[in-house]
């Protein structure tokens, strides 16, 4: 369908207007077009117990965050074999540790207060050391940011549960309808063979209910932040396709797929699906008039990346700086909560993903989500 | 129902008149059908708005269609517009809403505009035939 928007501006306009383009690549006060690259800190962990592998498996999540190694003599410690998992270099020395990776903070959860003594001995003056209770607050913190984090992306989804009703009652009514027709009919119908195929019809039509029913309540419930495994994200895409219908009539929209068959991610499948939905809704909501979704997966040097474009009436360049603020919305009140594209940054920078977005006012959008390179992804391991 | 006063004859048997269903869903289509011609109306189908003005405007529909109903969340050209359209140039054709999304306020909106019902899904056969039996006697007055 052609959106009378996008037809206006390619005549009238002899050039069309750059793109406005932000990305938000880093973390922290990311989204503001211009602002540098953090350098990540570097970070090297002393210790694999139990208290090593946690602290490993959630500093490793954060993207201000480099953990640059992780020393234990133990070599059984489950924290070295996790730190190969994630590609993270292991030491059997401590001195090794710091002396090759040149941290800027050092984490001691050996739990051993000698230890801290050696490691003052070992690092440089201006690297930091945490160790005891201040390691142990540090975890406390990181850890309740990601809880607040889980929290927002369940009040985001239940806001938008809540928009899905049109599209459910829709979805609902339809198949209850028939399902109603053919069983007044039944009550009164004599040929054998009507009865049969009838019935066979109300069947499908319970089924098809029982579908939404099933979508809904799976997609409602809430995730857990560690269940990282490999994600079919061609599967994903289908599934949040047909999720967001709910929430948005995709009636007038041409849907044009391209998926490179292999595209896949580790990552947190809920979260995942989430983030879709919210692009393809946001994206549908752009072309009121109808118009052209485009998604397309490919994959670049091993890292798989999703392409979700609209040609809707583009981001203006004075918002574009904020669409991954906390609570920023341009809809009107009570549509939106402002957490969608905030939720999505955190959830792809949790995977050390990428997302950019790039806008033409009056054309359209496109987000550009790159998911990184992940070997586990090749063998089905993660 | 008086079939020389609102009907017509087709093939030999008499018809209480010709009602249009519009809706993007086969198996409504297919229903509502079932139950209209059961009670002896010709039923004519429209899978969006587009095709429903096309079909209104086709041959002797233009005279002898008798009802509309529409749904309202469709592709192409909507409920909402499909509606807006029929009001403007077939004032007199009486029009009944059958949708899957029950809307107060579009409900009341669609009232004012005209349409003579404003039906939720599922309804029931009977509630279904008697809203088209009393979009007919609108028809006939408008006849008159």
């Amino acid at each position: 369908m052609t959106n009378p928007e996008l037809t206006k501006s390619d005549h009238s306009a002899s050039r069309p207007p750059a793109p406005v383009t932000t990305t938000d690549r880093l973390s922290g006060l990311d989204g503001y077009e211009g602002t540098p690259t953090p350098t990540p800190t570097k970070i090297a962990i002393v210790g694999a117990g139990r208290g090593g592998t946690a602290m490993l498996t959630l500093l490793h999540q954060l993207r201000t965050v480099e953990v640059v190694g992780i020393a234990d003599r133990r070599a059984d410690a489950p924290g070295l074999r996790h730190a190969r998992e994630l590609h993270v270099p292991v030491f059997k020395e401590s001195a090794d540790l710091l002396r090759i990776t040149e941290p800027d903070l050092v984490i001691d959860v050996t739990g051993d207060a000698a230890m801290e003594k050696t490691l003052r001995q070992q690092v440089p003056g201006g690297v930091g050391i945490l160790s005891g209770r201040s390691s142990r607050l540090l975890y406390d913190l990181v850890k309740h940011e990601f809880a607040l984090q889980a929290e927002l992306l369940q009040t985001d989804k239940l806001a938008g549960i809540g928009s899905f009703a049109a599209g459910i009652a829709h979805d609902m009514n339809n198949p209850l309808q028939l399902i109603l027709g053919l069983a007044e009919n039944l009550t009164e119908e004599r040929d054998l063979e009507t009865v049969h195929l009838q019935a066979r019809d109300i069947v499908e039509a319970v089924k098809r209910t029982t579908a939404i029913c099933r979508d809904l309540t799976s997609y409602s419930r809430r995730t857990s932040i560690h269940s990282d495994q490999v994600v079919p994200i061609n599967a994903k895409l289908d599934e949040a396709l047909k999720i967001a219908r709910y929430a948005v009539g995709l009636q007038d929209i041409e849907v044009r797929k391209s998926y490179w068959p292999e595209a896949t991610a580790i990552g947190n499948p809920d979260e995942i699906l989430h983030v879709f939905i919210n692009l393809i809704t946001n994206a549908v909501q752009a072309m009121e008039r109808g118009g052209v979704l485009t998604i397309t997966t490919s994959t670049i040097d091993g890292a798989t990346m999703v392409k979700i474009s609209d040609t809707g009436h583009g981001i203006p360049p004075d918002v574009m700086g904020r669409i991954f603020e906390p609570f920023f919305t341009t809809k009107p009140p009570g549509k939106g909560t402002g957490l969608g594209l905030y939720n999505i940054k955190n959830v792809i920078h949790r995977m050390h993903g990428s997302i950019n977005v790039e806008s033409q006012v009056g054309l359209g959008t496109t987000f550009t989500i790159t998911f990184p390179h992940d070997v586990r992804a090749e063998d089905g391991n993660p | 129902m008086n079939e020389f006063k609102s009907g017509f004859f087709m093939g030999g048997e008499s018809c209480n008149g010709r009602v249009l269903i519009v809706d993007d869903e086969p198996d409504i289509r297919k229903v509502v059908r079932m139950t209209l011609q059961k009670a002896g109306y010709e039923v004519l189908e429209a899978e969006n708005g587009a095709k429903a003005i096309e079909t209104i405007n086709t041959g002797e529909n233009r005279l002898l269609l008798d009802v509309i109903i529409c749904d309202i969340r469709m592709p192409k050209v909507n409920g909402i517009e499909a509606i807006a359209y029929f009001r403007q140039n077939y004032p007199r054709v009486p029009l009944i809403v059958l949708t899957g999304f029950p809307d107060t306020d579009m409900a009341t909106s669609l009232l004012r505009q005209g349409v003579v019902d404003y039906l939720v899904k599922p309804v029931e056969g009977e509630k279904l035939k008697a809203s088209v039996a009393r979009a007919m006697e609108h028809r006939e007055l408008a006849r008159l």
